[in-house]
């Protein structure tokens, strides 16, 4: 009998689900009998209708600005979740607890002796030329010695289907609302599954980022405030600052309801300035404070830095934690590990060349058509030349860029992204997806188990990000590996949606 | 509550407010001119202009229509000009957009009942008016709108958040109801000798219609409907809702608790402000008012009811940082 997975296509990747045609992983076992007891693919778009439905009613979207009006649009949602065995996640958590503090250790340096700069392991002009080095804070303590709190690493898996660290975002990085929201979703379209495969919960993330802000506060303050900082309604993330905001229980401020007097930050209400004493703020360094940054913000508030070196309130994440996740730095990363720790990375990174040394310069430059080249500074997808999918005009438009600017630029080969099954109109078929865990670094540091799971809809696409045609999946970390296959529970009914 | 939320939902309550009344200021023209039609001719601009020029913006209404005010143009002007940021659709839009800011303090049903009525409000114009007829498109506005302060009403809690709403609410009703005794006025300016004539109790019993106080001054105010105890009702009568002194006395009932906790000379004067409004509107003697000029009396009061909004502000919203004004930990954040 023809299921639903009888025409799906391998390719030549790794696949997530699949060894080969038939044969699932372990681990994807339980999923693969549960979607062939389904008769046709209508079942699986019915209840893809159902989740698109309740992302609707819960107001989960963001706002594309294609005219004046703004559309809310939802962040597409593909029901087919992405499975992380026990042991496999075991791994990348202590990988990635090893590269959080590793990378601490590397800002916690950059911002006082500069022992790495010293010792050459990463060169000083390197550093210099970084836009997001704030030298004006060399020197300032940080609370708790933390130098950065949150970090969004994204994972990929290669051919071999081993994990690779493709970024870090240590600024202000996005998405977690989503992860939270697609679990809740899950659990009211396929609530059986989710309890069979006993899925870690990922709910506790919001009291974990709260506990993480109030560890934060300035110690003599018996009840601290925080508040978190968001650009406006008109920030296309704003959904998640306002979920995560009635999440916490704290108040959403924007830059002008926020005022610093005597070096002290206060919250204008309407009976008078309340203090503040950590902020979550979703705004980059450049907006935060336009008496040191961007003289032409609207967005930030006069004397926060100064309020913030002077340790009167604390960031998160702190000023200038985006010198390490320069996509040039990225290439030290492995010899930051190295250093500070004296242990090899848990985590690869993706083999990188930098257009700033002579040799691998002369090396992408003839090689830029079956490279990825990417402007060191910019995210979401922009500013980058994917060298197997452009034209030759546009290949010659980056080599111009390249010589013209060096230190702007890396390249790395193509790599295949691993695939996951994916309803893709009619029929189930592998698209590319990521994996962005969301890593604080609290009083310890805690790994939201998961994360979010990025997948480029269209059929090829390598992109994953939201602004490039990108959706997401729900993420299933397993508590352990010992039950998978055995018993099949009762078909399911998802919740019935009022409409 | 943070100053700048508590701004925008005054803001969209007065906003709202507005939008309801300039309805209603539409819907009294109307039935005047209706009655006016045996001794005018209806498309007589002097029978428009008046509306144009009481809701304070007859110098943009030319700017963009000319010099002849028609009832098409007024009525465009009116409700659904968007360049007009008094109109109905201009209102009823930045209510919206303020909403839109606060959405995650608000309920769901809240923000449904505006954003529902905004989307279907948002592409109306002068046709679809002329089409449902006059007086039944005008009701439909007014319901949704009672519709929405109904629900908000039974939705909001009665924190801080409540009290700008409902200060802001009967703050522009207080305003927007002199402005409706003020077009009257301005019909019956040539006709001075008219006062008293069949045709003038007509018009009154339309203005007070217009405001819902047709029935509600028959019961209370037993006898003779005529201008003086028609002004009377709408200005200073304690009970009717829509009067300005019942208005500014809620207006200042809101106010006290808002302000309940807060020291500072701006918070006392804007108390005193609006105290000394409604102690003027009690002790006010209508047979002078007239006497002295009924629309110079309104325009004083609009005067002091912006001076409020503008002391509100220096209050609340924008008040200058001072160590004064820092509260100490452990005061109450409501």
């Amino acid at each position: 009998m023809p299921d639903l997975f009888s025409s799906y296509e391998h390719g030549r990747f790794y696949d997530e689900m699949f060894v080969s045609a038939n044969q699932p992983r372990p681990h994807y076992q339980r999923l693969y009998e549960r979607f062939r007891q389904m008769e046709n693919i209508g079942e699986l778009m019915h209840r893809q209708k159902i989740a698109d439905q309740t992302f609707i009613n819960r107001g989960v979207t963001f706002t594309v600005y294609s005219d004046d009006q703004g559309t809310e649009k939802i962040f597409p949602f593909d029901l087919m979740p992405r499975i992380i065995p026990a042991h496999e996640w075991t791994i990348l958590e202590r990988g990635l607890t090893q590269r959080m503090q590793a990378l601490n250790m590397f800002l916690a340096d950059l911002y006082s002796e500069q022992r790495i700069l010293k010792e050459g392991i990463v060169p000083r002009e390197m550093i210099d030329s970084c836009k997001h080095f704030r030298k004006e804070l060399i020197g300032s303590h940080m609370p708790k010695g933390l130098y950065v709190h949150i970090n969004g690493t994204d994972l990929i898996r290669d051919g071999n289907g081993d994990y690779r660290v493709l970024e870090d975002n240590l600024r202000t990085p996005s998405g977690v609302s989503y992860v939270l929201e697609n679990r809740q979703v899950m659990k009211r379209v396929f609530p059986n599954l989710i309890r069979d495969y006993r899925v870690r919960p990922v709910e506790t993330y919001a009291a974990d980022l709260l506990e993480l802000l109030m560890h934060l506060a300035p110690e003599h303050v018996p009840e601290p405030t925080v508040v978190l900082l968001t650009p406006g309604v008109f920030n296309s993330a704003y959904f998640e600052h306002s979920f995560l905001a009635r999440q916490m229980g704290i108040e959403i401020v924007q830059g002008d309801d926020l005022v610093v007097e005597n070096h002290k930050v206060y919250m204008r209400r309407t009976n008078g300035l309340a203090p503040v004493h950590v902020i979550y703020r979703r705004i980059d360094d450049d907006y935060l404070d336009p008496t040191v940054f961007r003289k032409d913000s609207m967005l930030g508030v006069p004397g926060l830095f100064e309020a913030s070196r002077r340790g009167n309130v604390a960031l998160c994440n702190p000023i200038g934690t985006g010198v390490a996740d320069d996509k040039a730095v990225y290439y030290y990363v492995p010899a930051i590990i190295k250093f500070y720790l004296g242990e090899d990375p848990i985590l690869t990174n993706i083999d990188t060349y930098l257009t700033s040394d002579a040799t691998e310069r002369k090396f992408i430059l003839d090689n830029l058509p079956k490279l990825v080249v990417k402007s060191v500074n910019e995210a979401g997808g922009y500013g980058m030349l994917v060298g197997p999918h452009s034209t030759q005009a546009q290949i010659e438009e980056f080599r111009a860029k390249i010589i013209a600017n060096p230190r702007n630029f890396i390249a790395q080969p193509t790599i295949d992204l691993s695939r996951s099954p994916t309803l893709g109109g009619e029929i189930i078929d592998g698209r590319h997806i990521d994996l962005r865990p969301y890593i604080l670094n609290g009083k310890k540091i805690k790994i939201m188990p998961g994360g979010l799971t990025r997948v480029a809809l269209r059929k090829g696409s390598l992109v994953v990000n939201s602004s490039q045609g990108g959706g997401s999946k729900d993420t299933w970390v397993l508590s352990d590996d010992s039950s998978p296959s055995a018993s099949l529970s009762a078909p399911e009914t998802p919740e019935k949606i009022i409409v | 509550m943070l100053s700048r939320v508590a701004h925008l939902v005054y803001w969209m309550a007065r906003y709202l407010e507005r939008a309801e009344n300039t309805a209603r200021i539409v819907d009294v023209n109307d039935q005047l001119v209706v009655d006016m039609q045996s001794r005018r001719d209806a498309d007589d601009p002097n029978a428009w202009e008046p509306l144009v020029f009481v809701s304070g913006s007859d110098e943009k209404f030319h700017e963009l229509y000319g010099e002849v005010a028609s009832e098409r143009s007024v009525v465009d002007f009116m409700l659904f000009d968007k360049r007009n940021p008094s109109s109905v659709v201009s209102c009823v839009s930045l209510a919206r957009e303020n909403a839109r800011c606060i959405r995650d303090q608000l309920s769901s049903e809240v923000w449904e009942t505006l954003n529902t009525f905004y989307l279907r409000l948002k592409d109306d114009d002068y046709s679809r008016f002329a089409q449902v007829g006059s007086s039944e498109y005008l009701a439909g506005i007014k319901s949704q709108l009672q519709l929405f302060f109904g629900v908000a009403e039974s939705m909001i809690p009665r924190n801080d958040g409540w009290w700008f709403f409902s200060f802001g609410r009967h703050l522009e009703r207080a305003d927007n109801t002199s402005r409706i005794i003020d077009v009257k006025y301005y019909m019956i300016l040539p006709d001075l000798q008219a006062v008293g004539s069949a045709l003038d109790v007509v018009q009154w019993a339309s203005v007070l219609r217009s405001c819902s106080a047709y029935e509600a001054f028959r019961r209370s105010r037993k006898g003779e409907l005529n201008l003086h105890r028609a002004v009377d009702y709408l200005v200073r009568d304690k009970f009717f809702p829509r009067s300005m002194l019942y208005s500014i006395a809620r207006a200042e009932e809101d106010l006290v608790r808002i302000g309940s906790g807060t020291q500072s000379s701006a918070v006392e004067k804007v108390n005193n402000m609006v105290t000394a409004l409604h102690g003027q509107l009690v002790g006010t003697d209508i047979h002078a008012a007239i006497a002295n000029g009924l629309h110079e009396f309104l325009d004083h009061i609009q005067e002091r009811i912006k001076a409020i909004d503008e002391a509100l502000f220096l209050a609340f919203i924008a008040y200058p940082v001072s160590p004064a004004r820092v509260i100490e930990q452990g005061q109450s954040q409501s």
